[in-house]
């Protein structure tokens, strides 16, 4: 037909006739006719083939979410505390939970299938106000494992921009936190070395600094003592004085030295408890003299720790002594508490806790720096170097005003093995 | 005949307050800053004990016996340091010194040591 339409109007191009034209009319009309069929059809067809291809665009965008490595999950916004609907492959192994324990139930009924109380409220109150929620949030899985994942809530609206659903997003960040931590963790470590080693360096040239005028002082007086041999009594004496405290001084800086020598620490096996004990009889006389009490709360089942018994004792008696002090100034204080116990299964800990006049909030800071120091005599040395100690054992040392009266000093120290000492 | 002592040390203070009480015990007290200024200064063959700091920049107390021995120079050398380290003691003997003393010094050991030094 259509062949023979093309035809005739080839015809009527080529030999035009008043004949044709009403014939022509009905040609016009069939054709207009049959184009618009045609038009139709293809509209119909192509109905079809949309119709097809947005059921495969769903199928595809369906399979996808269901398929995704993260774990996605749908909230009904409608429904109460947040009930899903829905939640991919990724989600059911990532928590652990089975369909079971999650479709209809609330994304919150086992605090967010991971996240504690005061986070998942902050999640609803921002879901709430219609805002999307983004955090970072540790997780627990239905076997009690922990593990941290990267979550994102959004809203879904309808065309008037209501809230219909929620959709979820969770990503696993467990191994990138913990590669964050070794790398925090291998950073302090190499501070503590510096600081260490940057304070040995330190007292050791400061330390040949002032033997440097010591020696002077010494000789000076010496000679004044010759010049003035068998005269000027009163001069002799003052000179004597002079002598005497330049020695002192001396020895001071020579011990400090001996300590440097020392700074490797030699470490062995030990119970905390003991040296506790030990270094407490060893301040006991200046306890008692100060009127003050010392009391014990060892737990006796500790494992043993590793370190060096002098430092460690050193740092006790710093901490003992400061604390004496402390309590000095108030004298209706008398209680002086050290505490052992397990802090976790790799962890001993120390608490020494007066009920002194505490650390003053403008001091907290300062409190660990070299040469810091409230005491009208005192060098600023003594908790510097303890932390300096204590770290260098693996360990930490830091200090919290109590709630009634006094400050408390923590360290740690790691439990020793064989392997390590 | 007086006997002459040289002090090399590079801390100012200490040599000035070495020369003080040594002159008390009526020695002849030079003092030098380095070893190099005590070269350029003081002839091989000059009589006199050298009082020999350990620790200085440049050319130390070490260094500069060394040196001395090299030149074939018999001068006795007292040496002193701030810094006891375990062999000083030995090592002072073992390079030809006739002493090692510690910062600071008592001036009458210090005045028996250059004694029997001269005395040899």
């Amino acid at each position: 037909m259509k062949k023979k339409i093309i035809v005739s109007r080839q015809k009527k191009i080529q030999k035009p006739r008043i004949k044709d034209f009403t014939r022509n009319g009905l040609e016009k009309k069939i054709r207009r006719q049959s184009r618009e069929l045609k038009n139709k059809k293809g509209l119909l067809r192509e109905g079809a083939y949309r119709e097809e291809l947005a059921e495969k665009q769903i199928l595809l965008k369906t399979k996808a979410i269901e398929f995704s490595s993260d774990a996605i999950f749908i909230i009904d916004a409608a429904g109460s505390n947040f009930p899903i609907i829905y939640a991919n492959a990724s989600f059911f192994s990532l928590t652990g939970y089975s369909i079971k324990d999650v479709i209809g139930k609330s994304y919150f009924l086992h605090n967010g299938f991971d996240v504690n109380l005061s986070d998942a409220e902050s999640i609803k109150q921002t879901l709430l106000q219609g805002k999307p929620f983004h955090g970072e949030i540790q997780n627990t899985k239905k076997n009690g494992e922990k593990f941290w994942s990267l979550l994102r809530i959004a809203p879904v609206r309808d065309s008037k921009g209501a809230t219909t659903h929620y959709v979820g997003i969770k990503t696993d960040t467990t191994l990138m936190k913990q590669r964050e931590f070794e790398i925090y963790e291998q950073r302090e470590e190499l501070l503590h070395v510096t600081r260490v080693g940057k304070l040995a360096e330190f007292v050791s040239s400061l330390a040949h600094e002032i033997s440097q005028p010591l020696a002077a002082i010494l000789s000076y007086a010496e000679a004044v003592q010759r010049l003035f041999k068998g005269r000027e009594p009163q001069l002799q004496e003052i000179m004597q004085n002079i002598i005497n405290d330049d020695h002192r001084a001396t020895e001071v800086i020579r011990r400090l030295r001996e300590l440097l020598k020392k700074s490797k620490p030699t470490f062995e096996l030990l119970n905390i408890n003991v040296l506790i004990k030990d270094t407490a009889t060893l301040i006991m006389p200046h306890i008692t003299s100060k009127n003050k009490d010392i009391h014990f709360e060892l737990d006796s089942g500790l494992p043993l720790i590793q370190g060096d018994r002098i430092q460690l004792q050193q740092v006790l008696l710093n901490l003992i002594s400061n604390s004496l002090e402390a309590m000095e100034e108030r004298p209706e204080s008398r209680d002086l508490l050290i505490k052992s116990f397990l802090k976790d299964t790799k962890t001993v800990m120390i608490q020494v806790k007066d009920s002194g006049c505490g650390i003053p909030a403008e001091n907290m800071k300062k409190l660990f720096s070299h040469f810091f120091t409230s005491k009208k005599d005192g060098l600023g040395m003594g908790l510097s170097i303890s932390r300096s100690i204590v770290e260098a054992h693996g360990g930490h040392l830091d200090a919290e005003n109590n709630i009634d009266h006094g400050a408390t000093f923590n360290f740690s120290l790691p439990i020793g093995t064989k392997e390590n000492v | 005949m007086p006997t002459n002592i040289y002090v090399v040390d590079d801390d100012d203070s200490v040599c000035r307050a070495l020369k003080t009480l040594l002159m008390t015990f009526d020695f002849v007290v030079k003092t030098f800053n380095s070893a190099q200024s005590f070269f350029e200064n003081v002839p091989g063959d000059a009589p006199g004990c050298l009082l020999l700091d350990i620790h200085m920049p440049g050319m130390d107390g070490w260094e500069t016996q060394k040196r001395i021995l090299e030149t074939g120079s018999k001068r006795p050398v007292i040496f002193i340091s701030a810094e006891k380290k375990d062999d000083a003691t030995q090592r002072a003997q073992n390079v030809g010194a006739v002493g090692f003393l510690q910062k600071p010094v008592n001036g009458q050991s210090l005045v028996d040591l250059i004694n029997s030094a001269s005395n040899k």
